[in-house]
C-alpha cells in the first residue's frame, strides 16, 4: 500500500521536511520505507486493512530533548502533523499508530534513560522510552527498596501509560498512574521546553516531591491530549512494604453485592484495604455456559431470580479478594477488623484463603502469585489471549478493551452489565457473552470499571474487523446514554467520546480547543487526539 | 600499485572472506542470547508463572501440540531469516517490533542465536 502523506502537504514539501529531520537525528533514525513505516501500524487495530486505518507517513526517532525541539520546529515550518509515542506498546488503545493519518510519528523509544531513583524520598524520574521492565531492573540492580506500580504488560512505558491514564495493581495511591506522577518536562508545540511544578523554580530539589509549584497546575493538559511532547516525568514510588495480607470475603446472596461494596468502599477510602479489591462471582464461575444461556434467554434476570439461583446451588454469589500492604502486625489486626465488620453486617458472610505473605517475594514463590500485585513486571496478561488447544487456525491476532467508568454501587454495576447485555441482544451476538456475574474491576480506587467482553481483531481478515467496530460503537453509544464512559479508548472513538461530554453545549471541549489554538497555532501536535482538533482541521476532520 | 599494497589487499580480502573466529561466534551468540533474554524470554521462556506457561510458550504448545518444542530455545529447526521476519511482522497475538526497539543487527543476532542448532 502506498505511504500516506500528511493531508494538504505535497510531496516536495514533505521531502524537504524529511531532509531536515534527517539532519537532526541522522539518516538511520528517520523511517520512510513502507517496510519500516508498517511497523508503526497498530497490530491490534479494529481498523486493520480498512480504508480509514490510522497510518503514519514516516517516523523520526530523536535521542535527546534538543532533537525533539528541532523536530517540532521543523514540523511548524512545514505544517507537518506529529504524533509522539513513548514505547509504542499502547495495545488496544492505538499502539504506535497516529490518531491522524499521514502524521509523522515521533518515536521516543531511544530516550530510555532512568534519570533518578530515590528510595529515601521514594520517587523516580524517567524518560519516555523507559519500560516497566527497565525501571524494575534498574531498581533491582541498585538494590533500592522501592516498588514500581506496573500495567499488565511489563514492556509498557512508565510514562506513556501514565499519560494515557493507565492504571495498575499495588496500593491505591500508586495504581492511578497519572495521579502518582510528580513533575514533567515538556517540549511545547512551539519547540520551547517547559518544566512543570517545582521544576520551574531554579535551584529547587523538590520537582518530584511537590507537584503543584504555584499557580495553575497544567500537567493534566499533557495526558490524553495534544499540548506538547513530554520528555521527562517524575513518579512517586511505593516504599517496599514488609508484608501483604490476602483474604477472601464471600457473601451468599446476589443482592448482598450492594452491602458488600459499601463495606469495601469504606475499607478502601479509610486506607485500611490498600490493595486492589478483586470482585468475582463463585456462582457465575460454577455455572456451565448452557445454563447461563438459558438464564439469559428470556431477558436480563432479576435480582430475585439470581438470589434464588444462588440459594438453589448453595454457592456464594460474590467474592472479593482483598490485598493489604504493610507491617505484619498491622495487617493481622486489619484483617480481623474486616471479618468483624462484614461478618456482623452481612448474614452468611464467610472468610477464607487468608494468608500473610512476607515480602519481598522469593523467586520460588513467583509461580503462585499475580506478580503485578507485588510490583513485579511480567507478560502473563498475554496468556489470556494466547492460543488455546481448541482455537481455530485463524484465531484473533489482537483485541480491543472496553472498560466503562461506573459508580461504586450495586445499582451502577448491574445497570452497566445490563447495558452490555442489551447491546448484544440487539445486535444478535450469539452466544451472549455478557453476564450478570462479571465483577467490576477495582484498578482505580474511586470508581469501578465495568468491562465488556474484549473485541477481536484479525490482521489477515479485515472484513471480520467490521464486526468488532460495529459492536464497539454500539457499546459506546449505549454506555454513554447511561452516563458511563470508557476511561480510555482507541483513536477511532475519540471524537464520539469527546463530543459526548456535552454539558453546557460542550463547554469543556470548546475550552480545550481554545487552549489548543493558543498553544499550537499550526496544529502540529497529535491532531484529533481525544477529540481535540486544531483550528485548521476543525470541521474538515476525517 | 606498490608491492606492499597487494599484501594489505590480500589481508583485507582474507579478513572479509574468512568465517568468524570461535571467539567472535561465541560473542555473537552471547549477544543474541542477551537480546533474546531482554526482548523475548518473558513470553517465550520455560517455566510456569501464575500457574500457567508463559504466553508465547503456551501458545506454541497449543499450536504444535508436541510436534515441535514449545520453548523457542529448545527448537532446532529455526532459521535466522524466519526469526527476523517474525520480529518485524508479528504472529497472532505477538505484535511486531520497530527498529527503535530491535535494530536489524539485533534482530539478526536473535535470529542467529535461535538458529545456532543449524550449524550442528
Amino acid at each position: 500500500m502506498p505511504l500516506k502523506l500528511p493531508p494538504g502537504t505535497d510531496q516536495r514539501t514533505f521531502d524537504a521536511a524529511i531532509r531536515k529531520f534527517r539532519s537532526v537525528v541522522g539518516d538511520e533514525w528517520v523511517f520512510t520505507s513502507e517496510e519500516d513505516v508498517d511497523t508503526y501500524r497498530d497490530p491490534y487495530s479494529m481498523r486493520w486493512g480498512h480504508e480509514d486505518e490510522y497510518l503514519a507517513s514516516a517516523a523520526v526517532a530523536p535521542n535527546e530533548v534538543e532533537q525533539v525541539q528541532a523536530i517540532v520546529r521543523i514540523a511548524n515550518e512545514y505544517r507537518i502533523p506529529l504524533y509522539p509515542i513513548s514505547t509504542g506498546k499502547n495495545l488496544t488503545y492505538g499502539g504506535a499508530a497516529p490518531s491522524y493519518s499521514g502524521s509523522v510519528v515521533v518515536d521516543l523509544k531511544r530516550m530510555n534513560r532512568v534519570l533518578r531513583v530515590d528510595d529515601k524520598r521514594n520517587f523516580a524520574l524517567v524518560e519516555p522510552g523507559v519500560s516497566y521492565f527497565d525501571l524494575y531492573r534498574y531498581i533491582q540492580e541498585k538494590g533500592l527498596k522501592v516498588w514500581i506500580d506496573c500495567a499488565d504488560p511489563g514492556w509498557g512505558g512508565v510514562m506513556g501509560n501514565s499519560l494515557d491514564h493507565g492504571i495498575g495493581y499495588t496500593a491505591a495511591n500508586f495504581r492511578d498512574h497519572f495521579g502518582a506522577h510528580c513533575g514533567m518536562e515538556v517540549v511545547l508545540p512551539t519547540g520551547e521546553v517547559m518544566r512543570t511544578g517545582m521544576g520551574a523554580l531554579p535551584g529547587a530539589d523538590t520537582w518530584q516531591d511537590y507537584r503543584y509549584g504555584v499557580g495553575p497546575w497544567v500537567d493534566g493538559l499533557f495526558a490524553q491530549a495534544n499540548f506538547g511532547i513530554v520528555t521527562k516525568m517524575g513518579f512517586w514510588l511505593f516504599p517496599e512494604p514488609e508484608a501483604c495480607m490476602i483474604g477472601d470475603v464471600l457473601v451468599p446472596k446476589y443482592s448482598d453485592f450492594g452491602s458488600l461494596v459499601e463495606h469495601i468502599n469504606y475499607l478502601e477510602d479509610a486506607q485500611l484495604a490498600t490493595g486492589r479489591p478483586m470482585y468475582s462471582s463463585p456462582l457465575g464461575l460454577a455455572l456451565p455456559n448452557d445454563e447461563l444461556q438459558s438464564l439469559l434467554a428470556p431477558g436480563w434476570p432479576t435480582t430475585e431470580r439470581l438470589d434464588s439461583l444462588a440459594a438453589q446451588k448453595r454457592i456464594p454469589a460474590w467474592r472479593v479478594r482483598l490485598k493489604m500492604y504493610g507491617p505484619a502486625q498491622t495487617l493481622r489486626g486489619t484483617w480481623a477488623y474486616v471479618q468483624q465488620r462484614i461478618g456482623r453486617a452481612i448474614p452468611g458472610a464467610t472468610f477464607e484463603n487468608d494468608q500473610l505473605v512476607e515480602l519481598p517475594l522469593k523467586p520460588d514463590q513467583y509461580p503462585a502469585h499475580h506478580l503485578v500485585d507485588f510490583g513485579i513486571p511480567n507478560m502473563q496478561i498475554f496468556s489470556s489471549i494466547a492460543r488455546r488447544p481448541d482455537d481455530p487456525p485463524n484465531m484473533a491476532d489482537g483485541h480491543s478493551d472496553f472498560f466503562a467508568i461506573v459508580p461504586r454501587t450495586a445499582e451502577g454495576c448491574f445497570r452497566a452489565l445490563e447495558t452490555i447485555y442489551n447491546v448484544q441482544r440487539k445486535l444478535g451476538v450469539s452466544p451472549i457473552t455478557a453476564s450478570p456475574f462479571r465483577g467490576p474491576t477495582g484498578w482505580y480506587h474511586r470508581a469501578f470499571f465495568i468491562g465488556a467482553p474484549t473485541l477481536p481483531n484479525y490482521r489477515d481478515d479485515p472484513a471480520k474487523n467490521w464486526e468488532s467496530r460495529k459492536l464497539f460503537a454500539a457499546y459506546l453509544s449505549a454506555v454513554l446514554e447511561q452516563g458511563f464512559s470508557p476511561y480510555r479508548t482507541n483513536p477511532g472513538f475519540h471524537d464520539q467520546l469527546a463530543q459526548a461530554y456535552s454539558f453546557n453545549s460542550n463547554a469543556l471541549l470548546r475550552f480545550q480547543e481554545q487552549l489548543k489554538d493558543a498553544a499550537d497555532p499550526n496544529g502540529v501536535i497529535a491532531p484529533g487526539r481525544y477529540g481535540i482538533w486544531p483550528k485548521r482541521l476543525r470541521g474538515s476532520k476525517p | 600499485m606498490r608491492w606492499w599494497s597487494f599484501i594489505v589487499l590480500g589481508i583485507l580480502v582474507a579478513a572479509l572472506t574468512a568465517g568468524p573466529t570461535v571467539s567472535q561466534e561465541s560473542d555473537r551468540q552471547g549477544r543474541g542470547q542477551q537480546l533474546f533474554t531482554y526482548w523475548c524470554r518473558t513470553c517465550h521462556g520455560p517455566g510456569t508463572w501464575e500457574n500457567r506457561p508463559l504466553p508465547g510458550t503456551g501458545s506454541l504448545q497449543n499450536k504444535y501440540k508436541g510436534a515441535l518444542p514449545a520453548v523457542l530455545e529448545d527448537r532446532t529447526d529455526l532459521a535466522s531469516p524466519y526469526v527476523q521476519f517474525i520480529i518485524r511482522k508479528g504472529s497472532e497475538g505477538m505484535p511486531f517490533f520497530r527498529k527503535t526497539e530491535i535494530s536489524d543487527d539485533e534482530a539478526r543476532a536473535i535470529g542467529d542465536y535461535l538458529a545456532r542448532h543449524d550449524r550442528k
